[in-house]
């Protein structure tokens, strides 16, 4: 199973992958992803990607 | 920084007959001669026995995370490339045991050092202390005995975060003492890239203690489920403040004469405010159970008629203050809930808000740091109810602030 996760020592709060992967991210008080469930479901796998590649920090991860 | 005040420093002693501080009653240290005398040469056991031996007296890390030690072991190769790491680097404020035991028995650290160092067949010894006098202290003793030769003791930089084990690595390999973003554990990547058995102070005082005794001497004392003493830190109303040596599984009735229900911080700044504490027998496996472990060994009881609202606030502030700043969350949540827990001793705090920002905060960063904090302010808004409410109605309490949690001079 796909799962993402977030590198916090990297994340900086851009908020793009909460754009790109509104399904499973959305951005607290201060701008950081907030994510409930971590296991990506099949369809949405290649937006995860998508999220991660264009995260500007290298900070989320999907494994 | 990290100076506690002298008053909060309390008193040494025992319940029961001392193992790790034997010898501390008469002379305060305890020297190369006198731990001879008491103790012996450190006895060297085989991996498989000493793995035997922990299993049998089920000893538990004394760092805060309480994690078997033999598992710990067990995951280690042996041979020349790995290495040992004695984290001596207490940064709790609440907690002196740690400090306690590095000046007052430093040997016992020694020999616990070179028994595991034994166990897996390596030479390479690390011993990592921040506060001067304790670093003082374990230089002194290796110097004082021809068998440390191969041990180096290393000052580290203090702070609360900087003492977490990974923290402490990061900070001898690359001089930044934080912890890093991937949870590579030490066994794997420890001291320059070396599988590393790392562990506290006190738990390889207890090795020395156990390979010393044998595991049927080591479990005379202690409960059935976890054998043996442990060091706990008493702050406050308490049967006697400072640095305490008890039989595990002791009621917590003996360390808490009186006041039955009153609020009980455990297990230090990243510990649990509970008003249940009373009949717990103290041991780690059922301070867990019941939602309070024992974390860094801190047992901390305001005074009756204090105001313990201010004093949560002044520690959350603190608390906010320690982070590194590298992970967004807990360094934008932790002082947003700094504030929320001000506003509750100011009488105008918002529980539903408080609670949102705790959640947001929770498992959010790289290290225990955020977690740790969330689990001080959340158990304190559920165990101190009644008094945001008398604060919310009246503005305040008036009584005089509890001043039992020790915090470095700028902080308060």
């Amino acid at each position: 199973m796909t799962s993402i996760a977030v590198d916090w020592t990297r994340c900086e709060g851009h908020g793009i992958c909460a754009r790109l992967l509104h399904e499973k991210i959305s951005l607290d008080e201060w701008g950081f992803p907030l994510i409930d469930e971590p296991e990506v479901e099949p369809h949405l796998v290649k937006a995860a990607r998508q999220a991660a590649m264009a995260c500007p920090a290298l900070a989320l991860r999907v494994e | 920084m990290t100076i506690i005040d002298n008053a909060h420093a309390g008193s040494v002693s025992s319940l029961g007959t001392p193992r790790l501080l034997a010898g501390v009653d008469q002379v305060g240290h305890v020297d190369a001669a006198h731990h001879r005398a008491l103790h012996g040469d450190p006895v060297l056991r085989s991996r498989a026995w000493l793995l035997g031996a922990m299993r049998e007296v089920n000893l538990l890390g004394r760092g805060g995370a309480a994690f078997p030690v033999a598992t710990k072991l067990e995951a280690m190769p042996t041979g020349s490339s790995t290495a040992i790491l004695v984290n001596g680097s207490e940064g709790e404020p609440a907690s002196r045991k740690d400090r306690t035991l590095m000046t007052a028995v430093p040997h016992l650290v020694i020999d616990g050092a070179l028994v595991a160092a034994h166990a897996l067949d390596t030479q390479v010894i690390t011993i990592a202390i921040h506060d001067p006098w304790s670093y003082e202290s374990l230089v002194r003793a290796a110097r004082e005995r021809p068998d440390a030769d191969a041990i180096s003791v290393v000052r580290t930089r203090d702070g609360f975060v900087g003492g977490e084990i990974r923290a402490v690595i990061n900070g001898l390999n690359a001089g930044v003492a934080r912890p890093g973003g991937r949870r590579h554990l030490p066994h794997t990547h420890g001291m320059s890239g070396r599988p590393t058995f790392a562990s506290n102070v006190e738990t390889f005082a207890q090795i020395a203690l156990l390979t010393g005794m044998g595991v049927a001497d080591y479990a005379r004392t202690g409960s059935p489920v976890e054998p043996g003493s442990s060091l706990v830190t008493l702050l406050g109303d308490v049967v006697r403040p400072g640095v305490l040596e008890v039989p595990n599984g002791t009621p917590l009735e003996m360390l808490l004469p009186g006041q039955a229900d009153a609020p009980v911080l455990i297990g230090g700044y990243h510990g649990t405010w509970t008003r249940a504490a009373h009949d717990l027998p103290l041991t780690r496996s059922s301070l867990r159970a019941a939602g309070a472990p024992l974390g860094a060994g801190v047992i901390a009881r305001p005074f009756p008629g204090t105001c313990v609202l201010s004093e949560v606030a002044a520690v959350s502030r603190w608390l906010a203050a320690e982070s590194t700043g590298q992970c967004g969350p807990c360094f934008f949540g932790l002082p947003a809930l700094a504030d929320d827990m001000q506003a509750f001793a100011d009488g105008t705090g918002s529980e539903a808000q408080a609670i949102r920002r705790l959640e947001q905060v929770r498992g959010r960063g790289a290290c225990a740091h955020p977690d740790g904090a969330v689990q001080f302010m959340s158990s304190a808004i559920t165990t101190l109810a009644d008094d945001i409410r008398v604060h919310r109605l009246h503005g305040a309490c008036g009584r005089p602030p509890s001043a039992v949690l020790p915090l470095p001079r700028s902080a308060r």
